[in-house]
């Protein structure tokens, strides 16, 4: 156990460090060279101006008017990033263990909040599961990797809440947390997830075509 | 998969894709395929199909699924999962029977237009990967015979009507000649170089829709425009070529319609009330040929009226008398944000413009553009049954006391008319330039 | 011994803080406790200081209280007469490894996983 900790805790973690980060980097330079060989479009007609007016019209709640359409969709789904992007980030056993190895350190949310937060990731994971179940216009489209995702998205939150509420084979759930959470980061940039790193893109383009030649509003 | 989510699919018969399927093996289609999708799809395609996250959100957008009671097989994602998808699942080894089924979904079952775009929360391209689906349709020789049709018009008379040059020159002459009984001086001026603004229409209107070249030409009298027609072929904006995925003699005729301009030496083009014509000249065509923008400034009817009405050139001799409802064309309203002119114009020349809901960008299609209408007879149903939520809007305006729409498209006005007929909706629809050309001040005009 | 390093968005957690001490009555030591820790974040971690010891063999104090100078452990000094914080307080230092916590930590939890014994990860000491 303490060699798998060890091992978990120390080279797979800059293992899924630099899959993430290369794998997003290449992802990116990747597409964009891509485009410059292939879509001229895409750089002749962005504008950061429309990007942006696009962009803060979708990951505003209610702001554009499918997310009014569906708000249980739009609320659980705003709730379910903001968790997934918020609790990591400023948990305090995480920066706790960042600063110790990096002497660095940020602002960390208290613990309650972050106990909510989890169950909010977890509660929405349960939710789109149910949603891709239940929804014939969602289960249409759904396939196994959509599923597989879910699961990868929610272990680590399920396996961390385990292993800080000490729940029975904390230790085992410490473990397979540490792992999950390398896994996911792992497969960010190579799976569905990658749409983390392609909305700003083909959201901001599609803002550039509609604002500067369009001429018309896309939320 | 549930049977609910099933298509309940009827067969269509389309000489156009049968016979082209006829001709069909599983290599041609792989190797077709293969060679669309490497040499022509790059970083857009790639991001569309692999940032999609299922959600399902896009599928409120589109009015064929909202007609067909919700079934997902109509949304814009699942089209997409029927089409794109498996092509590049299978890295294109699919059956001939595969390709006819995609070409009947891609051709006839979205209108392009990108209304999904603005409910898919990453904007992804519904209709690029729709045309692109055609384009493989086109590359395979498969696509539906009425709009194949219209395409060889195109392609052997760069018009889509198969109009030839001397009737074309006619046609112009005749509607002079009978808009000269109403207004004794007005001139339809042919090949006037250095005329401020060159007018196009699309093939019907000399076809079937003279009258509207009539109206036009009374208008551009009363307002004092220097305008002029040419006697050429590039008189013709419209552009079926686009919507099959011929895009090589798409952009032969953009390039027949901006040199036609250039060389009369205009300052503008301003097109006639239609839709697709403005988006192949504006968006599409324009680019293939390299141009970011039109080489020439292109304004659409809608933005003309408003210009010549704000500027006083023409005048409102009396309120148009029945309660209207403006319908927005995807083309000019989500392709060139021209709502809100469209309205100024219909609120000087009505007494009550009475607002459908949804409206503007959000306005529901008309279920005949992106080509569907041109596919023909086969499937004038299948556009009918896809828009009865047009239907529905439409009826709401109409109880709210609307009885004439205004669609300032030529294929709005088409699908219009059959959705209008079909549910009996018993509703007047006209051109806004209709509206102009009843309402307006003719100070020329002879008595009587 | 080896720096454990990089262990973003994992939820090992503070991880044990075994040096238990005060200089005085060690026998009734059942929590590692420094008068520095004023507020805590987490549970005080349970420490039984002799059979710790005996456990894990360790005869001399200056394993665990140990006085650094220069930047070397004195061989034959040893601090089991002060509070660690004493010391082992950053903010004065402008050197990481004299932050307290960290001091706890890496004292412990490097010594476990070199020995591959005792607790490792958070829960393993902050025992609720």
């Amino acid at each position: 156990m303490h060699d798998l900790y060890a091992f978990v805790s120390g080279p797979l973690v800059w293992v899924a460090f630099i899959i993430f980060f290369g794998g997003s980097i290449y992802r990116l330079v990747s597409m964009a060279i891509l485009a410059k060989k292939k879509d001229g479009v895409v750089f002749e007609y962005f504008n950061f101006k429309y990007a942006l007016r696009s962009i803060f019209h979708w990951i505003i709640p209610f702001a554009s008017t499918n997310w009014r359409l569906h708000p249980w969709m739009t609320i659980v789904t705003f709730a379910f990033h903001i968790g997934l992007i918020f609790t990591p980030v400023f948990l305090f056993a995480h920066i706790i263990l960042i600063k110790e190895s990096w002497d660095i350190s940020w602002w960390a949310m208290p613990d309650g909040l972050a106990d909510i937060l989890t169950l909010v990731v977890i509660a929405s994971c349960v939710f789109f599961f149910v949603r891709r179940q239940v929804l014939p216009e969602v289960k249409y489209l759904t396939s196994t990797s959509d599923y597989v995702i879910l699961v990868l998205v929610a272990l680590p939150f399920i396996t961390g809440f385990w292993t800080y509420h000490q729940w029975p084979e904390s230790t085992f759930m410490g473990i397979l947390h540490i792992l999950s959470g390398e896994v996911m980061l792992a497969v960010i940039p190579f799976t569905k997830l990658s749409h983390m790193l392609f909305f700003p893109i083909t959201r901001g383009y599609m803002g550039s075509e509609f604002g500067g030649v369009r001429q018309a509003k896309d939320w | 998969m549930t049977e609910s989510a099933e298509k309940i699919k009827k067969q269509f018969i389309d000489k156009g894709i049968e016979k082209g399927v006829e001709e069909l093996t599983p290599e041609k289609i792989e190797k077709t395929i293969n060679k669309i999708l490497k040499s022509e799809t790059g970083a857009r395609f790639k991001a569309y199909v692999e940032t999609c996250v299922h959600c399902g959100l896009c599928s409120e957008g589109c009015h064929y699924y909202l007609s067909h009671d919700k079934d997902p097989a109509f949304s814009p994602a699942g089209k997409v999962k029927q089409t794109i998808w498996e092509i590049v699942k299978t890295k294109g080894k699919v059956s001939p029977e595969f390709i006819k089924q995609a070409c009947e979904i891609a051709f006839t079952e979205c209108n392009l237009c990108k209304r999904c775009a603005m409910y898919c929360p990453f904007g992804i391209d519904v209709a690029y990967l729709m045309l692109t689906m055609r384009r493989i349709c086109h590359m395979l020789g498969v696509v539906p015979q009425y709009i194949c049709d219209t395409a060889h018009s195109h392609a052997s008379t760069m018009n889509q009507m198969w109009v030839k040059d001397d009737e074309w020159i006619d046609s112009l002459i005749w509607q002079e000649e009978e808009a000269r009984e109403e207004i004794p001086d007005l001139r339809i001026p042919l090949e006037k170089e250095g005329a401020d603004i060159f007018y196009s229409v699309i093939g019907p209107e000399p076809k079937f829709r003279a009258q509207l070249i009539y109206q036009a030409a009374v208008i551009m009298n009363v307002a004092g425009a220097d305008w002029t027609m040419p006697a050429t072929p590039g008189w013709d904006n419209s552009d079926m070529c686009m919507f099959i995925g011929e895009n090589e003699m798409m952009g032969r005729l953009k390039k027949s319609h901006f040199e036609a301009a250039m060389r009369l030496k205009v300052k503008r083009i301003v097109m006639g009330e239609c839709g697709h014509a403005f988006r192949s000249v504006y968006d599409m065509g324009n680019r293939w040929l390299g141009w970011k923008m039109p080489p020439i400034p292109v304004i659409h009817a809608l933005e003309f009226y408003h210009e010549l009405l704000t500027q006083g050139k023409i005048k409102v001799a009396k309120k148009f008398d029945k309660a209207v409802t403006f319908h927005d064309p995807c083309n000019v309203v989500r392709g060139r944000g021209l709502h809100e002119m469209g309205r100024e114009v219909t609120r000087a020349f009505t007494n009550e413009l009475i607002e459908m809901h949804p409206n503007r960008e959000q306005n529901l299609c008309c279920c005949a553009g992106g080509g569907v209408i041109n596919c023909g007879p086969p499937f004038k149903m299948k556009r009918i049954d896809g828009d009865r939520i047009k239907a529905e809007q439409l009826f709401n305006a109409k109880s709210r006391g609307a009885s004439t729409i205004i669609a300032p498209c030529h294929n709005c006005h088409g699908g219009l008319e059959d959705i209008v007929h079909h549910y009996g909706l018993g509703m007047d629809i006209k051109f806004l330039g209709d509206i102009i050309y009843e309402c307006m001040e003719k100070p020329g005009a002879s008595e009587g | 011994m080896r720096k454990t390093l990089g262990l973003l968005f994992l939820f090992s957690f503070l991880a044990a803080s075994l040096v238990g001490f005060s200089a005085y009555c060690q026998e009734d030591i059942s929590f590692v406790g420094d008068s520095a820790f004023t507020e805590r974040m987490r549970p005080s971690v349970p420490f039984l200081h002799d059979d710790h010891n005996e456990m894990a063999n360790i005869e001399d104090c200056n394993e665990c209280h140990h006085v650094w100078e220069d930047g070397k452990k004195l061989e034959w000094d040893s601090s089991e007469d002060k509070e660690c914080s004493e010391c082992h307080l950053s903010q004065e230092s402008g050197d990481s490894d004299m932050d307290l916590i960290k001091a706890y930590h890496n004292m412990c939890k490097e010594c476990h996983i070199g020995q591959k014994a005792g607790p490792v990860q958070c829960s393993e000491c902050h025992i609720k």
